[in-house]
């Protein structure tokens, strides 16, 4: 990790957590924040996985429903604190997301996509068609947030400040992996799965355990959000979901730890501060992500570093290796 | 067999037989883009449904006659395909693992197009209904299917028989099967590889388009048909092999009327279920699908 | 000792033979080669004993291990390894990450952080550490290539076209460099061009159409009727 990086993890991490009280007089913009937060967690979980040599995992957010309505569930009907339901119901979505993300990891590329596209609509069509649970396309109101000490709740700034936390210490965590030898396994599967099967690492169990610690990531988000947001349905956990925090991460740059947060910070403030512009955030998604898919691989982030490398010199010889070895 | 009972088999064998052709042909020209090109395209739900609102807009709006209307939207789709590939789909010919890029392309296409039509149709009504081309009624048996049903199934397969012929018997349709079966041989034996890609994307949309202007002129529908017709599309693919157009045709009428019979029963959505399963039984039993290319 | 040993392989794509009932063995200390004209199915060949494709028939061992049904990561646990025909690195990540990642696999059990070093240097890559890997030169690649496999102490390598889209110098380069390598590992060098093969291996095996027709030194090979008709005759020869 070159000590650039550190800095700018460094700083990043004192940002966030200063962001909600630098914040605090605005309720509006306090949510907003909150939303960004609660999106950068998912961003960094999605990062571990991501990109097009990577797996695109779209059906994210259908785990960070199940983690949301189980939370629900958990508190509501079991009557469990928020601090016991949220581990527990993230755990569940992660291990059902093993399982059901279990056969399509043998995939590759597209099919893996696709595979990942159909469970998630199969997902989001349970939310909707078992209203048992689910309470379907109405969809489920009044969430509590979470209790905190003194029978109080963890409400407005104090809430704010522990979506930080908690982003930060998602952000902290896959620092750490990046420099475990399970993380740079991560990263060769990621990058040539063919490649790192040849040099001895064992691609299915990687992309499993990468598939785990991505799907916690998934719920714990998911969890947050239902207690955040205090409503949830089907929609909120729809494919759209999981293409936005593609978009951030890949807008950022995928495979770094910042680009990520600097996707998300971008990127997730946008649809809520043009509110009255649902129909353009569509469009302006759509238009970057492919902007981003032709234009801009690498991401900002990406970018910005090829550019420090050119300045430093670093970059000796560009020669076109790809076209000799097909 | 009561009167009543054969009523619902004959409507279901319709109602089957139609949605099945449009089906079919919806889900060939995406299947051959995706044989040629690797261009998996996810806004084709968006392609069909533009077509369909633009129908209803050139009769209702403008008040042209039908056929006029058909044509105009063709003419538009072909140019449509026309300006996509150049500004967008060409520059992904080389790119590594095309097929993701693609599909993440078309994804940002459909929220566009999605995006689009929540500015502009979503405003003006929520079910669109065409006037029909040709009036009148056939009676089959007891059962009445109207005539602009059957005019829609009659060009679906009709357009279907052509595609086929085209693939099998002209040189434009064989060079675009030596680059379905194999890109580098088909250049070493002189085809213009960019050029096939070019064709079969313009020939692959516009058979969307055309499957969207033949399903306005058959039911009525609102902007929902997109994505259930984008997960039908590719579930018809999928299962019936990518790149066949054969596999698209059987398959097609096979969920034509699983969708005829399964509404007899339940919403259209356990349809939906079922085409998701199948899809993902295929992907990870057989993902090359029951049909060669 | 015996370390490869191919019995009765064969492998069929959809009706058409890719392997027939190929037989064989590499000794440990010996360099193998294997050439062949396109589409004789040394690609599938490698593709079966590496473990990127099953056969369908025949047995397939590695010291006395029954490979026949494992994975590429397992075979390079046992001491067996490949290289690529079109050259494969990590070409996102450093020189130095590439090297890092084919550590992986043996942990502590590998290699000190000084043989690493003196690999390194001896495979002159020492000044490209930080490069992108996918920025350096062909050579460069395959070098990494190599040096990526000998930090998994292997009993094996597996070499598919090691001097595929090199210059003239580089070629010699790399034959030199191999003749090197062999005191650290057995090699098994599939080739084209039969100058490649005649200065490395002791003993090559000819496939033609699936089928193995010859197998024995070089200069044999060269003096063989049916090679030099079906081969030889009319493919390339540096």
């Amino acid at each position: 990790m070159t000590s650039h990086s550190q800095y700018g993890i460094a700083a990043a991490t004192l940002v966030i957590l200063a962001l909600p009280f630098l914040l605090a007089g605005n309720r509006f913009l306090g949510f907003v924040l909150g939303m960004t937060l609660i999106s950068l967690l998912w961003a960094t979980g999605m990062n571990l996985l991501s990109g097009f040599v990577g797996l695109m995992p779209l059906m994210f957010a259908g785990i960070a429903g199940i983690a949301g309505y189980a939370m629900v569930y958990f508190t509501r009907t079991a009557g469990w604190s928020f601090w016991l339901a949220m581990p527990v119901a993230s755990l569940l979505a992660a291990i059902i997301g093993v399982a059901l993300g279990l056969p399509a990891l043998r995939l590759k590329g597209f099919y893996f996509t696709l595979c990942s596209l159909v469970i998630q609509s199969v997902l989001t069509l349970a939310f909707i068609f078992f209203p048992k649970f689910t309470n379907g396309d109405t969809g489920i109101n009044e969430i509590a947030p979470p209790d905190w000490f003194g029978g109080t709740a963890l409400t407005g700034v104090r809430f704010d400040f522990a979506l930080a936390v908690a982003a930060v210490a998602g952000i902290l965590f896959s620092t750490w992996l990046t420099q475990t030898h399970l993380g740079k396994k991560f990263v060769a599967v990621r990058e040539d799965d063919v490649l790192a099967e040849s040099i001895g690492i064992d691609v299915v169990r990687t992309r499993i355990t990468a598939f785990f610690i991505v799907s916690l990531y998934a719920g714990i988000g998911g969890c947050f959000y239902s207690a955040y947001v205090g409503f949830i349905s089907p929609r909120a956990f729809d494919v759209l979901v999981s293409l936005n925090i593609w978009l951030f991460v890949t807008f950022g740059g995928r495979g770094t730890i910042l680009g990520p947060i600097i996707g998300t910070a971008i990127l997730a403030p946008i649809p809520f501060l043009l509110q009255d512009l649902q129909a353009f955030k569509d469009i302006l998604s759509g238009t970057l992500i492919i902007l981003v898919t032709l234009l801009m691989p690498g991401g900002i982030y990406g970018a910005w570093l090829k550019l420090l490398s050119r300045k430093r010199g670093r970059e000796v010889q560009t020669t076109q290796v790809r076209e000799q070895g097909v | 067999m009561s009167d009543s009972s054969l009523l619902i088999v004959l409507s279901t064998l319709s109602t089957g037989l139609i949605m099945g052709a449009i089906f079919s042909l919806v889900a060939a020209g995406v299947t051959i883009v995706y044989g040629c090109v690797w261009l998996p395209n996810a806004s084709n739900g968006q392609f069909f449904l533009l077509a369909a609102l633009v129908v209803w807009t050139f009769t209702l709006s403008f008040g042209w006659s039908s056929l006029a209307a058909s044509l105009a939207v063709i003419v538009l789709g072909v140019l449509l395909a026309v300006v996509l590939e150049l500004v967008l789909i060409r520059r992904l010919y080389n790119a590594p693992n095309r097929n993701v890029a693609y599909f993440v392309v078309t994804l940002g296409l459909t929220q566009i197009l999605s995006g689009i039509f929540s500015l502009t149709y979503a405003k003006w009504s929520d079910q669109f209904s065409v006037p029909p081309v040709i009036e009148g009624i056939t009676m089959l048996g007891p059962f009445p299917i109207s005539n602009n049903r059957l005019l829609a199934m009659v060009v679906s397969l009709g357009v279907l028989g052509l595609l086929f012929a085209l693939l099998r018997y002209h040189p434009y349709g064989r060079a675009l099967r030596a680059v379905f079966q194999n890109r580098e041989a088909a250049a070493l034996r002189g085809v213009n590889v960019r050029a096939i890609y070019r064709l079969s994307f313009v020939l692959g949309s516009t058979i969307i388009f055309l499957g969207g202007i033949l399903f306005a002129f058959a039911y009525s529908f609102d902007l929902s048909v997109a994505w259930t017709m984008s997960i039908t599309a590719f579930a018809i693919m999928i299962v019936g092999g990518p790149g066949s157009v054969l596999g698209a045709l059987v398959v097609g009428m096979t969920f034509g009327f699983t969708q005829a019979i399964v509404s007899i029963f339940a919403s259209p959505t356990v349809a939906m279920f079922s085409y998701l399963g199948a899809m993902l039984i295929m992907l990870l039993f057989q993902p090359n699908g029951l049909f060669k290319r | 000792m015996k370390l490869l040993e191919v019995s009765g392989l064969s492998k069929s794509f959809g009706g058409v033979a890719a392997l027939a009932n190929v037989v064989g063995h590499s000794i440990e200390g010996e360099t193998l080669g294997m050439i062949g004209p396109n589409g004789s199915g040394k690609t599938t060949f490698v593709n079966v004993v590496s473990g990127h494709v099953r056969a369908d028939r025949g047995t397939l061992t590695f010291a006395g291990v029954n490979i026949a049904r494992m994975r590429p990561h397992q075979l390079a646990e046992v001491g067996l390894c490949r290289t690529y025909q079109a050259v494969r690195v990590f070409s996102e990540l450093s020189t130095r990450q590439n090297i890092e990642n084919a550590r992986l696999l043996l942990e502590d059990r590998g290699l000190g952080a000084a043989e690493v070093r003196e690999l390194t240097e001896w495979l002159r890559l020492d000044r490209n550490l930080d490069k992108q890997a996918g920025s350096l030169t062909l050579f460069e690649q395959r070098r990494l290539e190599l040096l990526m496999r000998l930090v998994l102490k292997p009993r094996l390598i597996m070499l598919d076209e090691p001097v595929g889209g090199l210059a003239v110098t580089e070629v010699n380069e790399m034959i030199t460099l191999l003749q090197e390598l062999k005191a650290r590992c057995s090699l098994f060098v599939i080739e084209h061009t039969m100058r490649v093969i005649r200065e490395l291996a002791d003993r090559v095996m000819v496939l033609i159409a699936g089928e193995k027709v010859a197998d024995g030194p070089p200069s044999e090979i060269l003096q063989n009727q049916r090679v030099i008709d079906e081969y030889l005759g009319n493919a390339a020869h540096a």
